[in-house]
């Protein structure tokens, strides 16, 4: 396999993973909006690709280069950033080579493998790891095997992924609990599969695939007030494609909605708040080409940013910055206020890249920085930002709005930064979170039988109660903490809860637990309509 | 000896020192109160809450201070005037003036740099000396030991009295956060911002022993007598053979910290 035979089947990957992000999604263990693995999955694969498309390179190990480097820098949530290290891996393998043989070619996806494994802490089985692991296997075996080649070796490896997703709720309980198979697990077969259908068609095709030659013509859009949201641009590729029809499905979805183009290649552009259902709805009028996802909110931000700290903004004595991960307007807003150097945009429902994090760092003016990714979904890409640049940035891995709060609380300016770092873990394992939503499906977790739709409440990321009303369920969630250890609450309400509801909750912890301080804080945050911290 | 109102002077220290206290004035709107004299601390935090604006304060004047050495210059050859610091309060700069108006009678007045019961330990060593050449030099030589580790309840009170500029910028706004500030070199710095008074005094006590050893401790409240019961006996635990006095806030003092603030306050050694 050569360098533009694995182009191909990188960029056929990335189509076939668009067409099943929804798939992939859905099998989110906990029915929590949560940052949704499929989309991490596409975005860091859609990054990985990025720079190969317009490479010439005929050697395998440029390409894999490439892809290993984009999608380092475009990793979201902690399956994206597995899935960097598996290129990692593959391009490590494949250094200096121009092309691999079948036995070469499953070393490859071994060493990849390994190197997912030395990426995460204490490795978990059941997981995208072990999909991973046996794909690499059943590649080395069938590299083995007579008359093997490059093609079979993949087939190989996509069957031995498919086999190992199939087992893991074996080897995971929370996964028999919610009765699903591992997302990202899942979600690395597809790409497997993906390489194995596009080497199958170049295969059978007398021709070799024409690469997209459509250019996008430049287009100036309007940002949208405010600027909030993910600017979705893709090409869809098919046959006798409905411009209109496509044109009023995009527009339910977003705006700033363009479509432009033939009945064979349609360029589609829109500001949408959901790229997932934008692209799952594209994916079904034909192949998607050209995907691109850009956080508009963030590049908003850091207009503003590079804007607002260039007047006189006093220089800090420590000269230690500070970059924090929070979605919502008035969460952004409270860390600002509280010091935070810059805030990028994401969280819970669309957790940041590496880039994203990489450039917040860079912008700050300070050669020391301290970054709080405020979700465990977040923490793997925030700390690939610590070897990309040359500051030192220090990451303090809170899982939560209130942990990174509690810490940016106790951030002083006039500290060291290790004095400084010592204080901020401190505070931030304080803290108690609370967290309501509502369940996005059936699920069973955590010994709890939940029904879609039902207020679910969450200590520490925990799944732990479900119930009718928001009240009820924050004051199991507070009676099972124990407030006796505990003087204040802090509820940061978000878009989507009302007066009344904010109103009934405050007075129903009032009088359940008369000994607590209740405040108030405007979060602005999506799908939570209640964040509660706990000290 | 004679100081002001804001040394907030436990009440038995004016008999068993033979200190004078001039109070300095609390404003109401048109109505004018002498702080400790025409209102109690309890009074005055009941009104302050009570009160949808502010009231402000002022010094005491100079022809108020002159009374009192007038008065004393009866009995003694000279004082020594020990006041608030002159970066928050007009008052030394009245004594001063005052002094002026009195023939034959000398006057050490004093500027303190700082506010509430570290003037009252300055007046204690006054009063240990034997002679005002004496009292004098120990006082200024104490002046750059001197502390105040302040928890306030809210910024409110000291922002709108205009007290508070970069400490403000530290801080951050949005949350309810208690600041700890000190008071030390004729500026007020945040040291420290917490989201709850618990923890607020944990800090306090930590901050407290960090600084030890100490010439003379002790505690001001306003309006908090448990909470600066609770936090005395936390610092007795640390200097065992030390006394820690218990102080309380008065109407002026009061004006810029708000009800429920408390301080620990100190010389260092």
């Amino acid at each position: 396999m050569d360098g533009a035979l694995f182009k191909q089947a990188l960029l056929g990957s990335l189509s076939w993973l668009a067409a099943n992000q929804e798939e992939v999604n859905r099998l989110n263990v906990f029915p929590v909006p949560d940052g949704d693995t499929g989309t991490n999955m596409l975005l860091t694969l859609q990054s990985a690709v990025e720079d190969i498309r317009d490479s010439n390179a005929v050697e395998v190990s440029k390409i894999a280069r490439l892809a290993s480097h984009g999608s380092l820098m475009g990793a979201r949530g902690n399956s994206g950033v597995i899935l960097s290290q598996i290129f990692r891996g593959f391009a490590r393998a494949v250094e200096g080579k121009s092309a691999l043989n079948p036995e070469e070619l499953a070393a490859a996806f071994e060493e990849a493998s390994n190197a997912a494994y030395r990426a995460v802490n204490r490795p978990t089985e059941g997981t995208i790891l072990t999909v991973a692991r046996e794909a690499g296997r059943a590649a080395t075996a069938a590299a083995a095997a007579p008359g093997a080649t490059a093609p079979s070796v993949i087939a190989a490896a996509a069957s031995g992924a498919r086999a190992a997703v199939l087992k893991t709720p074996s080897q995971l309980q929370i996964l028999r609990d919610a009765g699903v198979v591992d997302a990202g697990g899942f979600g690395l077969q597809i790409i497997l599969e993906g390489m194995l259908k596009t080497l199958e068609e170049a295969e059978s095709a007398v021709a070799t695939m024409a690469p997209p030659t459509a250019k996008a013509a430049q287009v100036t859009v309007d940002l949208p007030e405010g600027g909030w949201g993910y600017c979705t641009e893709f090409l869809i590729e098919g046959k006798d494609l409905d411009l209109d029809r496509i044109r009023d499905e995009i527009e339910s979805l977003g705006n700033s909605v363009l479509v432009v183009g033939e009945p064979e290649l349609v360029k589609v552009h829109v500001h949408t708040d959901d790229p997932t259902r934008v692209i799952a709805l594209a994916g079904e009028h034909g192949r998607l080409l050209k995907l691109n996802v850009g956080d508009m909110s963030t590049q908003h931000k850091r207009i503003l940013d590079t804007e607002s700290n260039v007047p006189a903004k006093p220089e800090r004595p420590n000269g230690v910055g500070l970059v924090v991960v929070a979605a919502g307007r008035g969460l952004v807003d409270i860390f600002k206020a509280l010091g935070a150097d810059v805030v990028v945009e994401g969280g819970q429902t669309m957790n940041p890249s590496t880039q994203d994090m990489l450039t917040a760092v860079d912008a700050v003016p300070y050669e020391q920085v301290i970054l709080l990714p405020n979700n465990a979904n977040v923490i793997m890409a925030a700390k690939q930002v610590v070897s990309l640049t040359k500051k030192q940035v220090r990451l303090i891995e809170t899982h939560s709005v209130p942990e990174g709060v509690a810490a940016v609380v106790a951030f002083s300016q006039d500290k060291p930064v290790a004095e400084n770092l010592q204080a901020m873990k401190a505070e931030a394992e304080r803290v108690q979170t609370i967290e309501v939503t509502h369940a996005v499906r059936d699920t069973r977790s955590n010994g709890l039988k939940v029904k879609k739709g039902d207020v679910i409440g969450l200590i520490n990321e925990k799944l732990e109660f479900a119930g009718g009303d928001y009240a009820e369920v924050v004051n199991k969630a507070l009676g099972k903490l124990g407030t006796d250890a505990y003087e204040l609450v802090t509820v940061y309400r978000g878009e989507d809860a009302s007066d009344e509801e904010l109103k009934h909750l405050e007075s129903s912890i009032r009088s359940s637990y008369p000994t607590l301080e209740v405040e108030v804080q405007q979060g602005g945050q999506l799908h939570y309509p209640f964040i509660l911290s706990v000290e | 000896m004679v100081t002001d109102s804001t040394a907030d002077l436990p009440d038995d220290w004016r008999e068993r020192f033979g200190i004078e206290v001039v109070p300095l004035k609390v404003l109401f709107g048109s109505e004018t109160f002498r702080d400790r004299v025409d209102m109690t601390d309890a009074e005055f935090f009941s009104r302050l809450a009570a009160s949808a604006k502010l009231p402000t304060t002022s010094a005491p004047s100079p022809g108020e201070f002159a009374e009192v050495y007038r008065r004393l210059a009866g009995s003694y050859e000279g004082c020594i005037s020990i006041h608030i610091g002159s970066q928050l309060s007009a008052t030394a700069e009245a004594a001063r003036v005052g002094a002026q108006s009195v023939d034959a009678f000398r006057v050490e007045v004093i500027d303190s740099e700082t506010v509430t019961m570290p003037i009252a330990f300055l007046c204690r060593t006054a009063a240990e000396c034997s002679t005002l050449d004496e009292a004098a030099t120990a006082v200024r030589e104490r002046i750059p030991r001197c502390r105040v580790l302040a928890l306030l309840d809210t910024l409110r009170y000291l922002e709108m009295g205009g007290r508070l500029s970069r400490a403000q910028a530290v801080i951050g706004t949005m949350l309810d956060l208690k600041p700890l500030l000190l008071v030390k070199d004729r500026e007020i710095k945040p040291v420290d911002r917490v989201r709850t008074r618990t923890r607020a005094i944990g800090r306090m006590v930590e901050f407290f022993t960090d600084e030890l050893p100490v010439e003379r401790v002790g505690v001001v409240h306003a309006q908090a007598p448990e909470e600066a019961e609770e936090i005395a006996s936390r610092l007795r635990a640390h200097v065992k053979d030390q006394e820690v006095t218990i102080g309380q806030i008065g109407c002026v003092l009061g004006t810029h910290t708000g009800p429920k603030a408390l301080g620990v306050v100190y010389l260092k050694r």
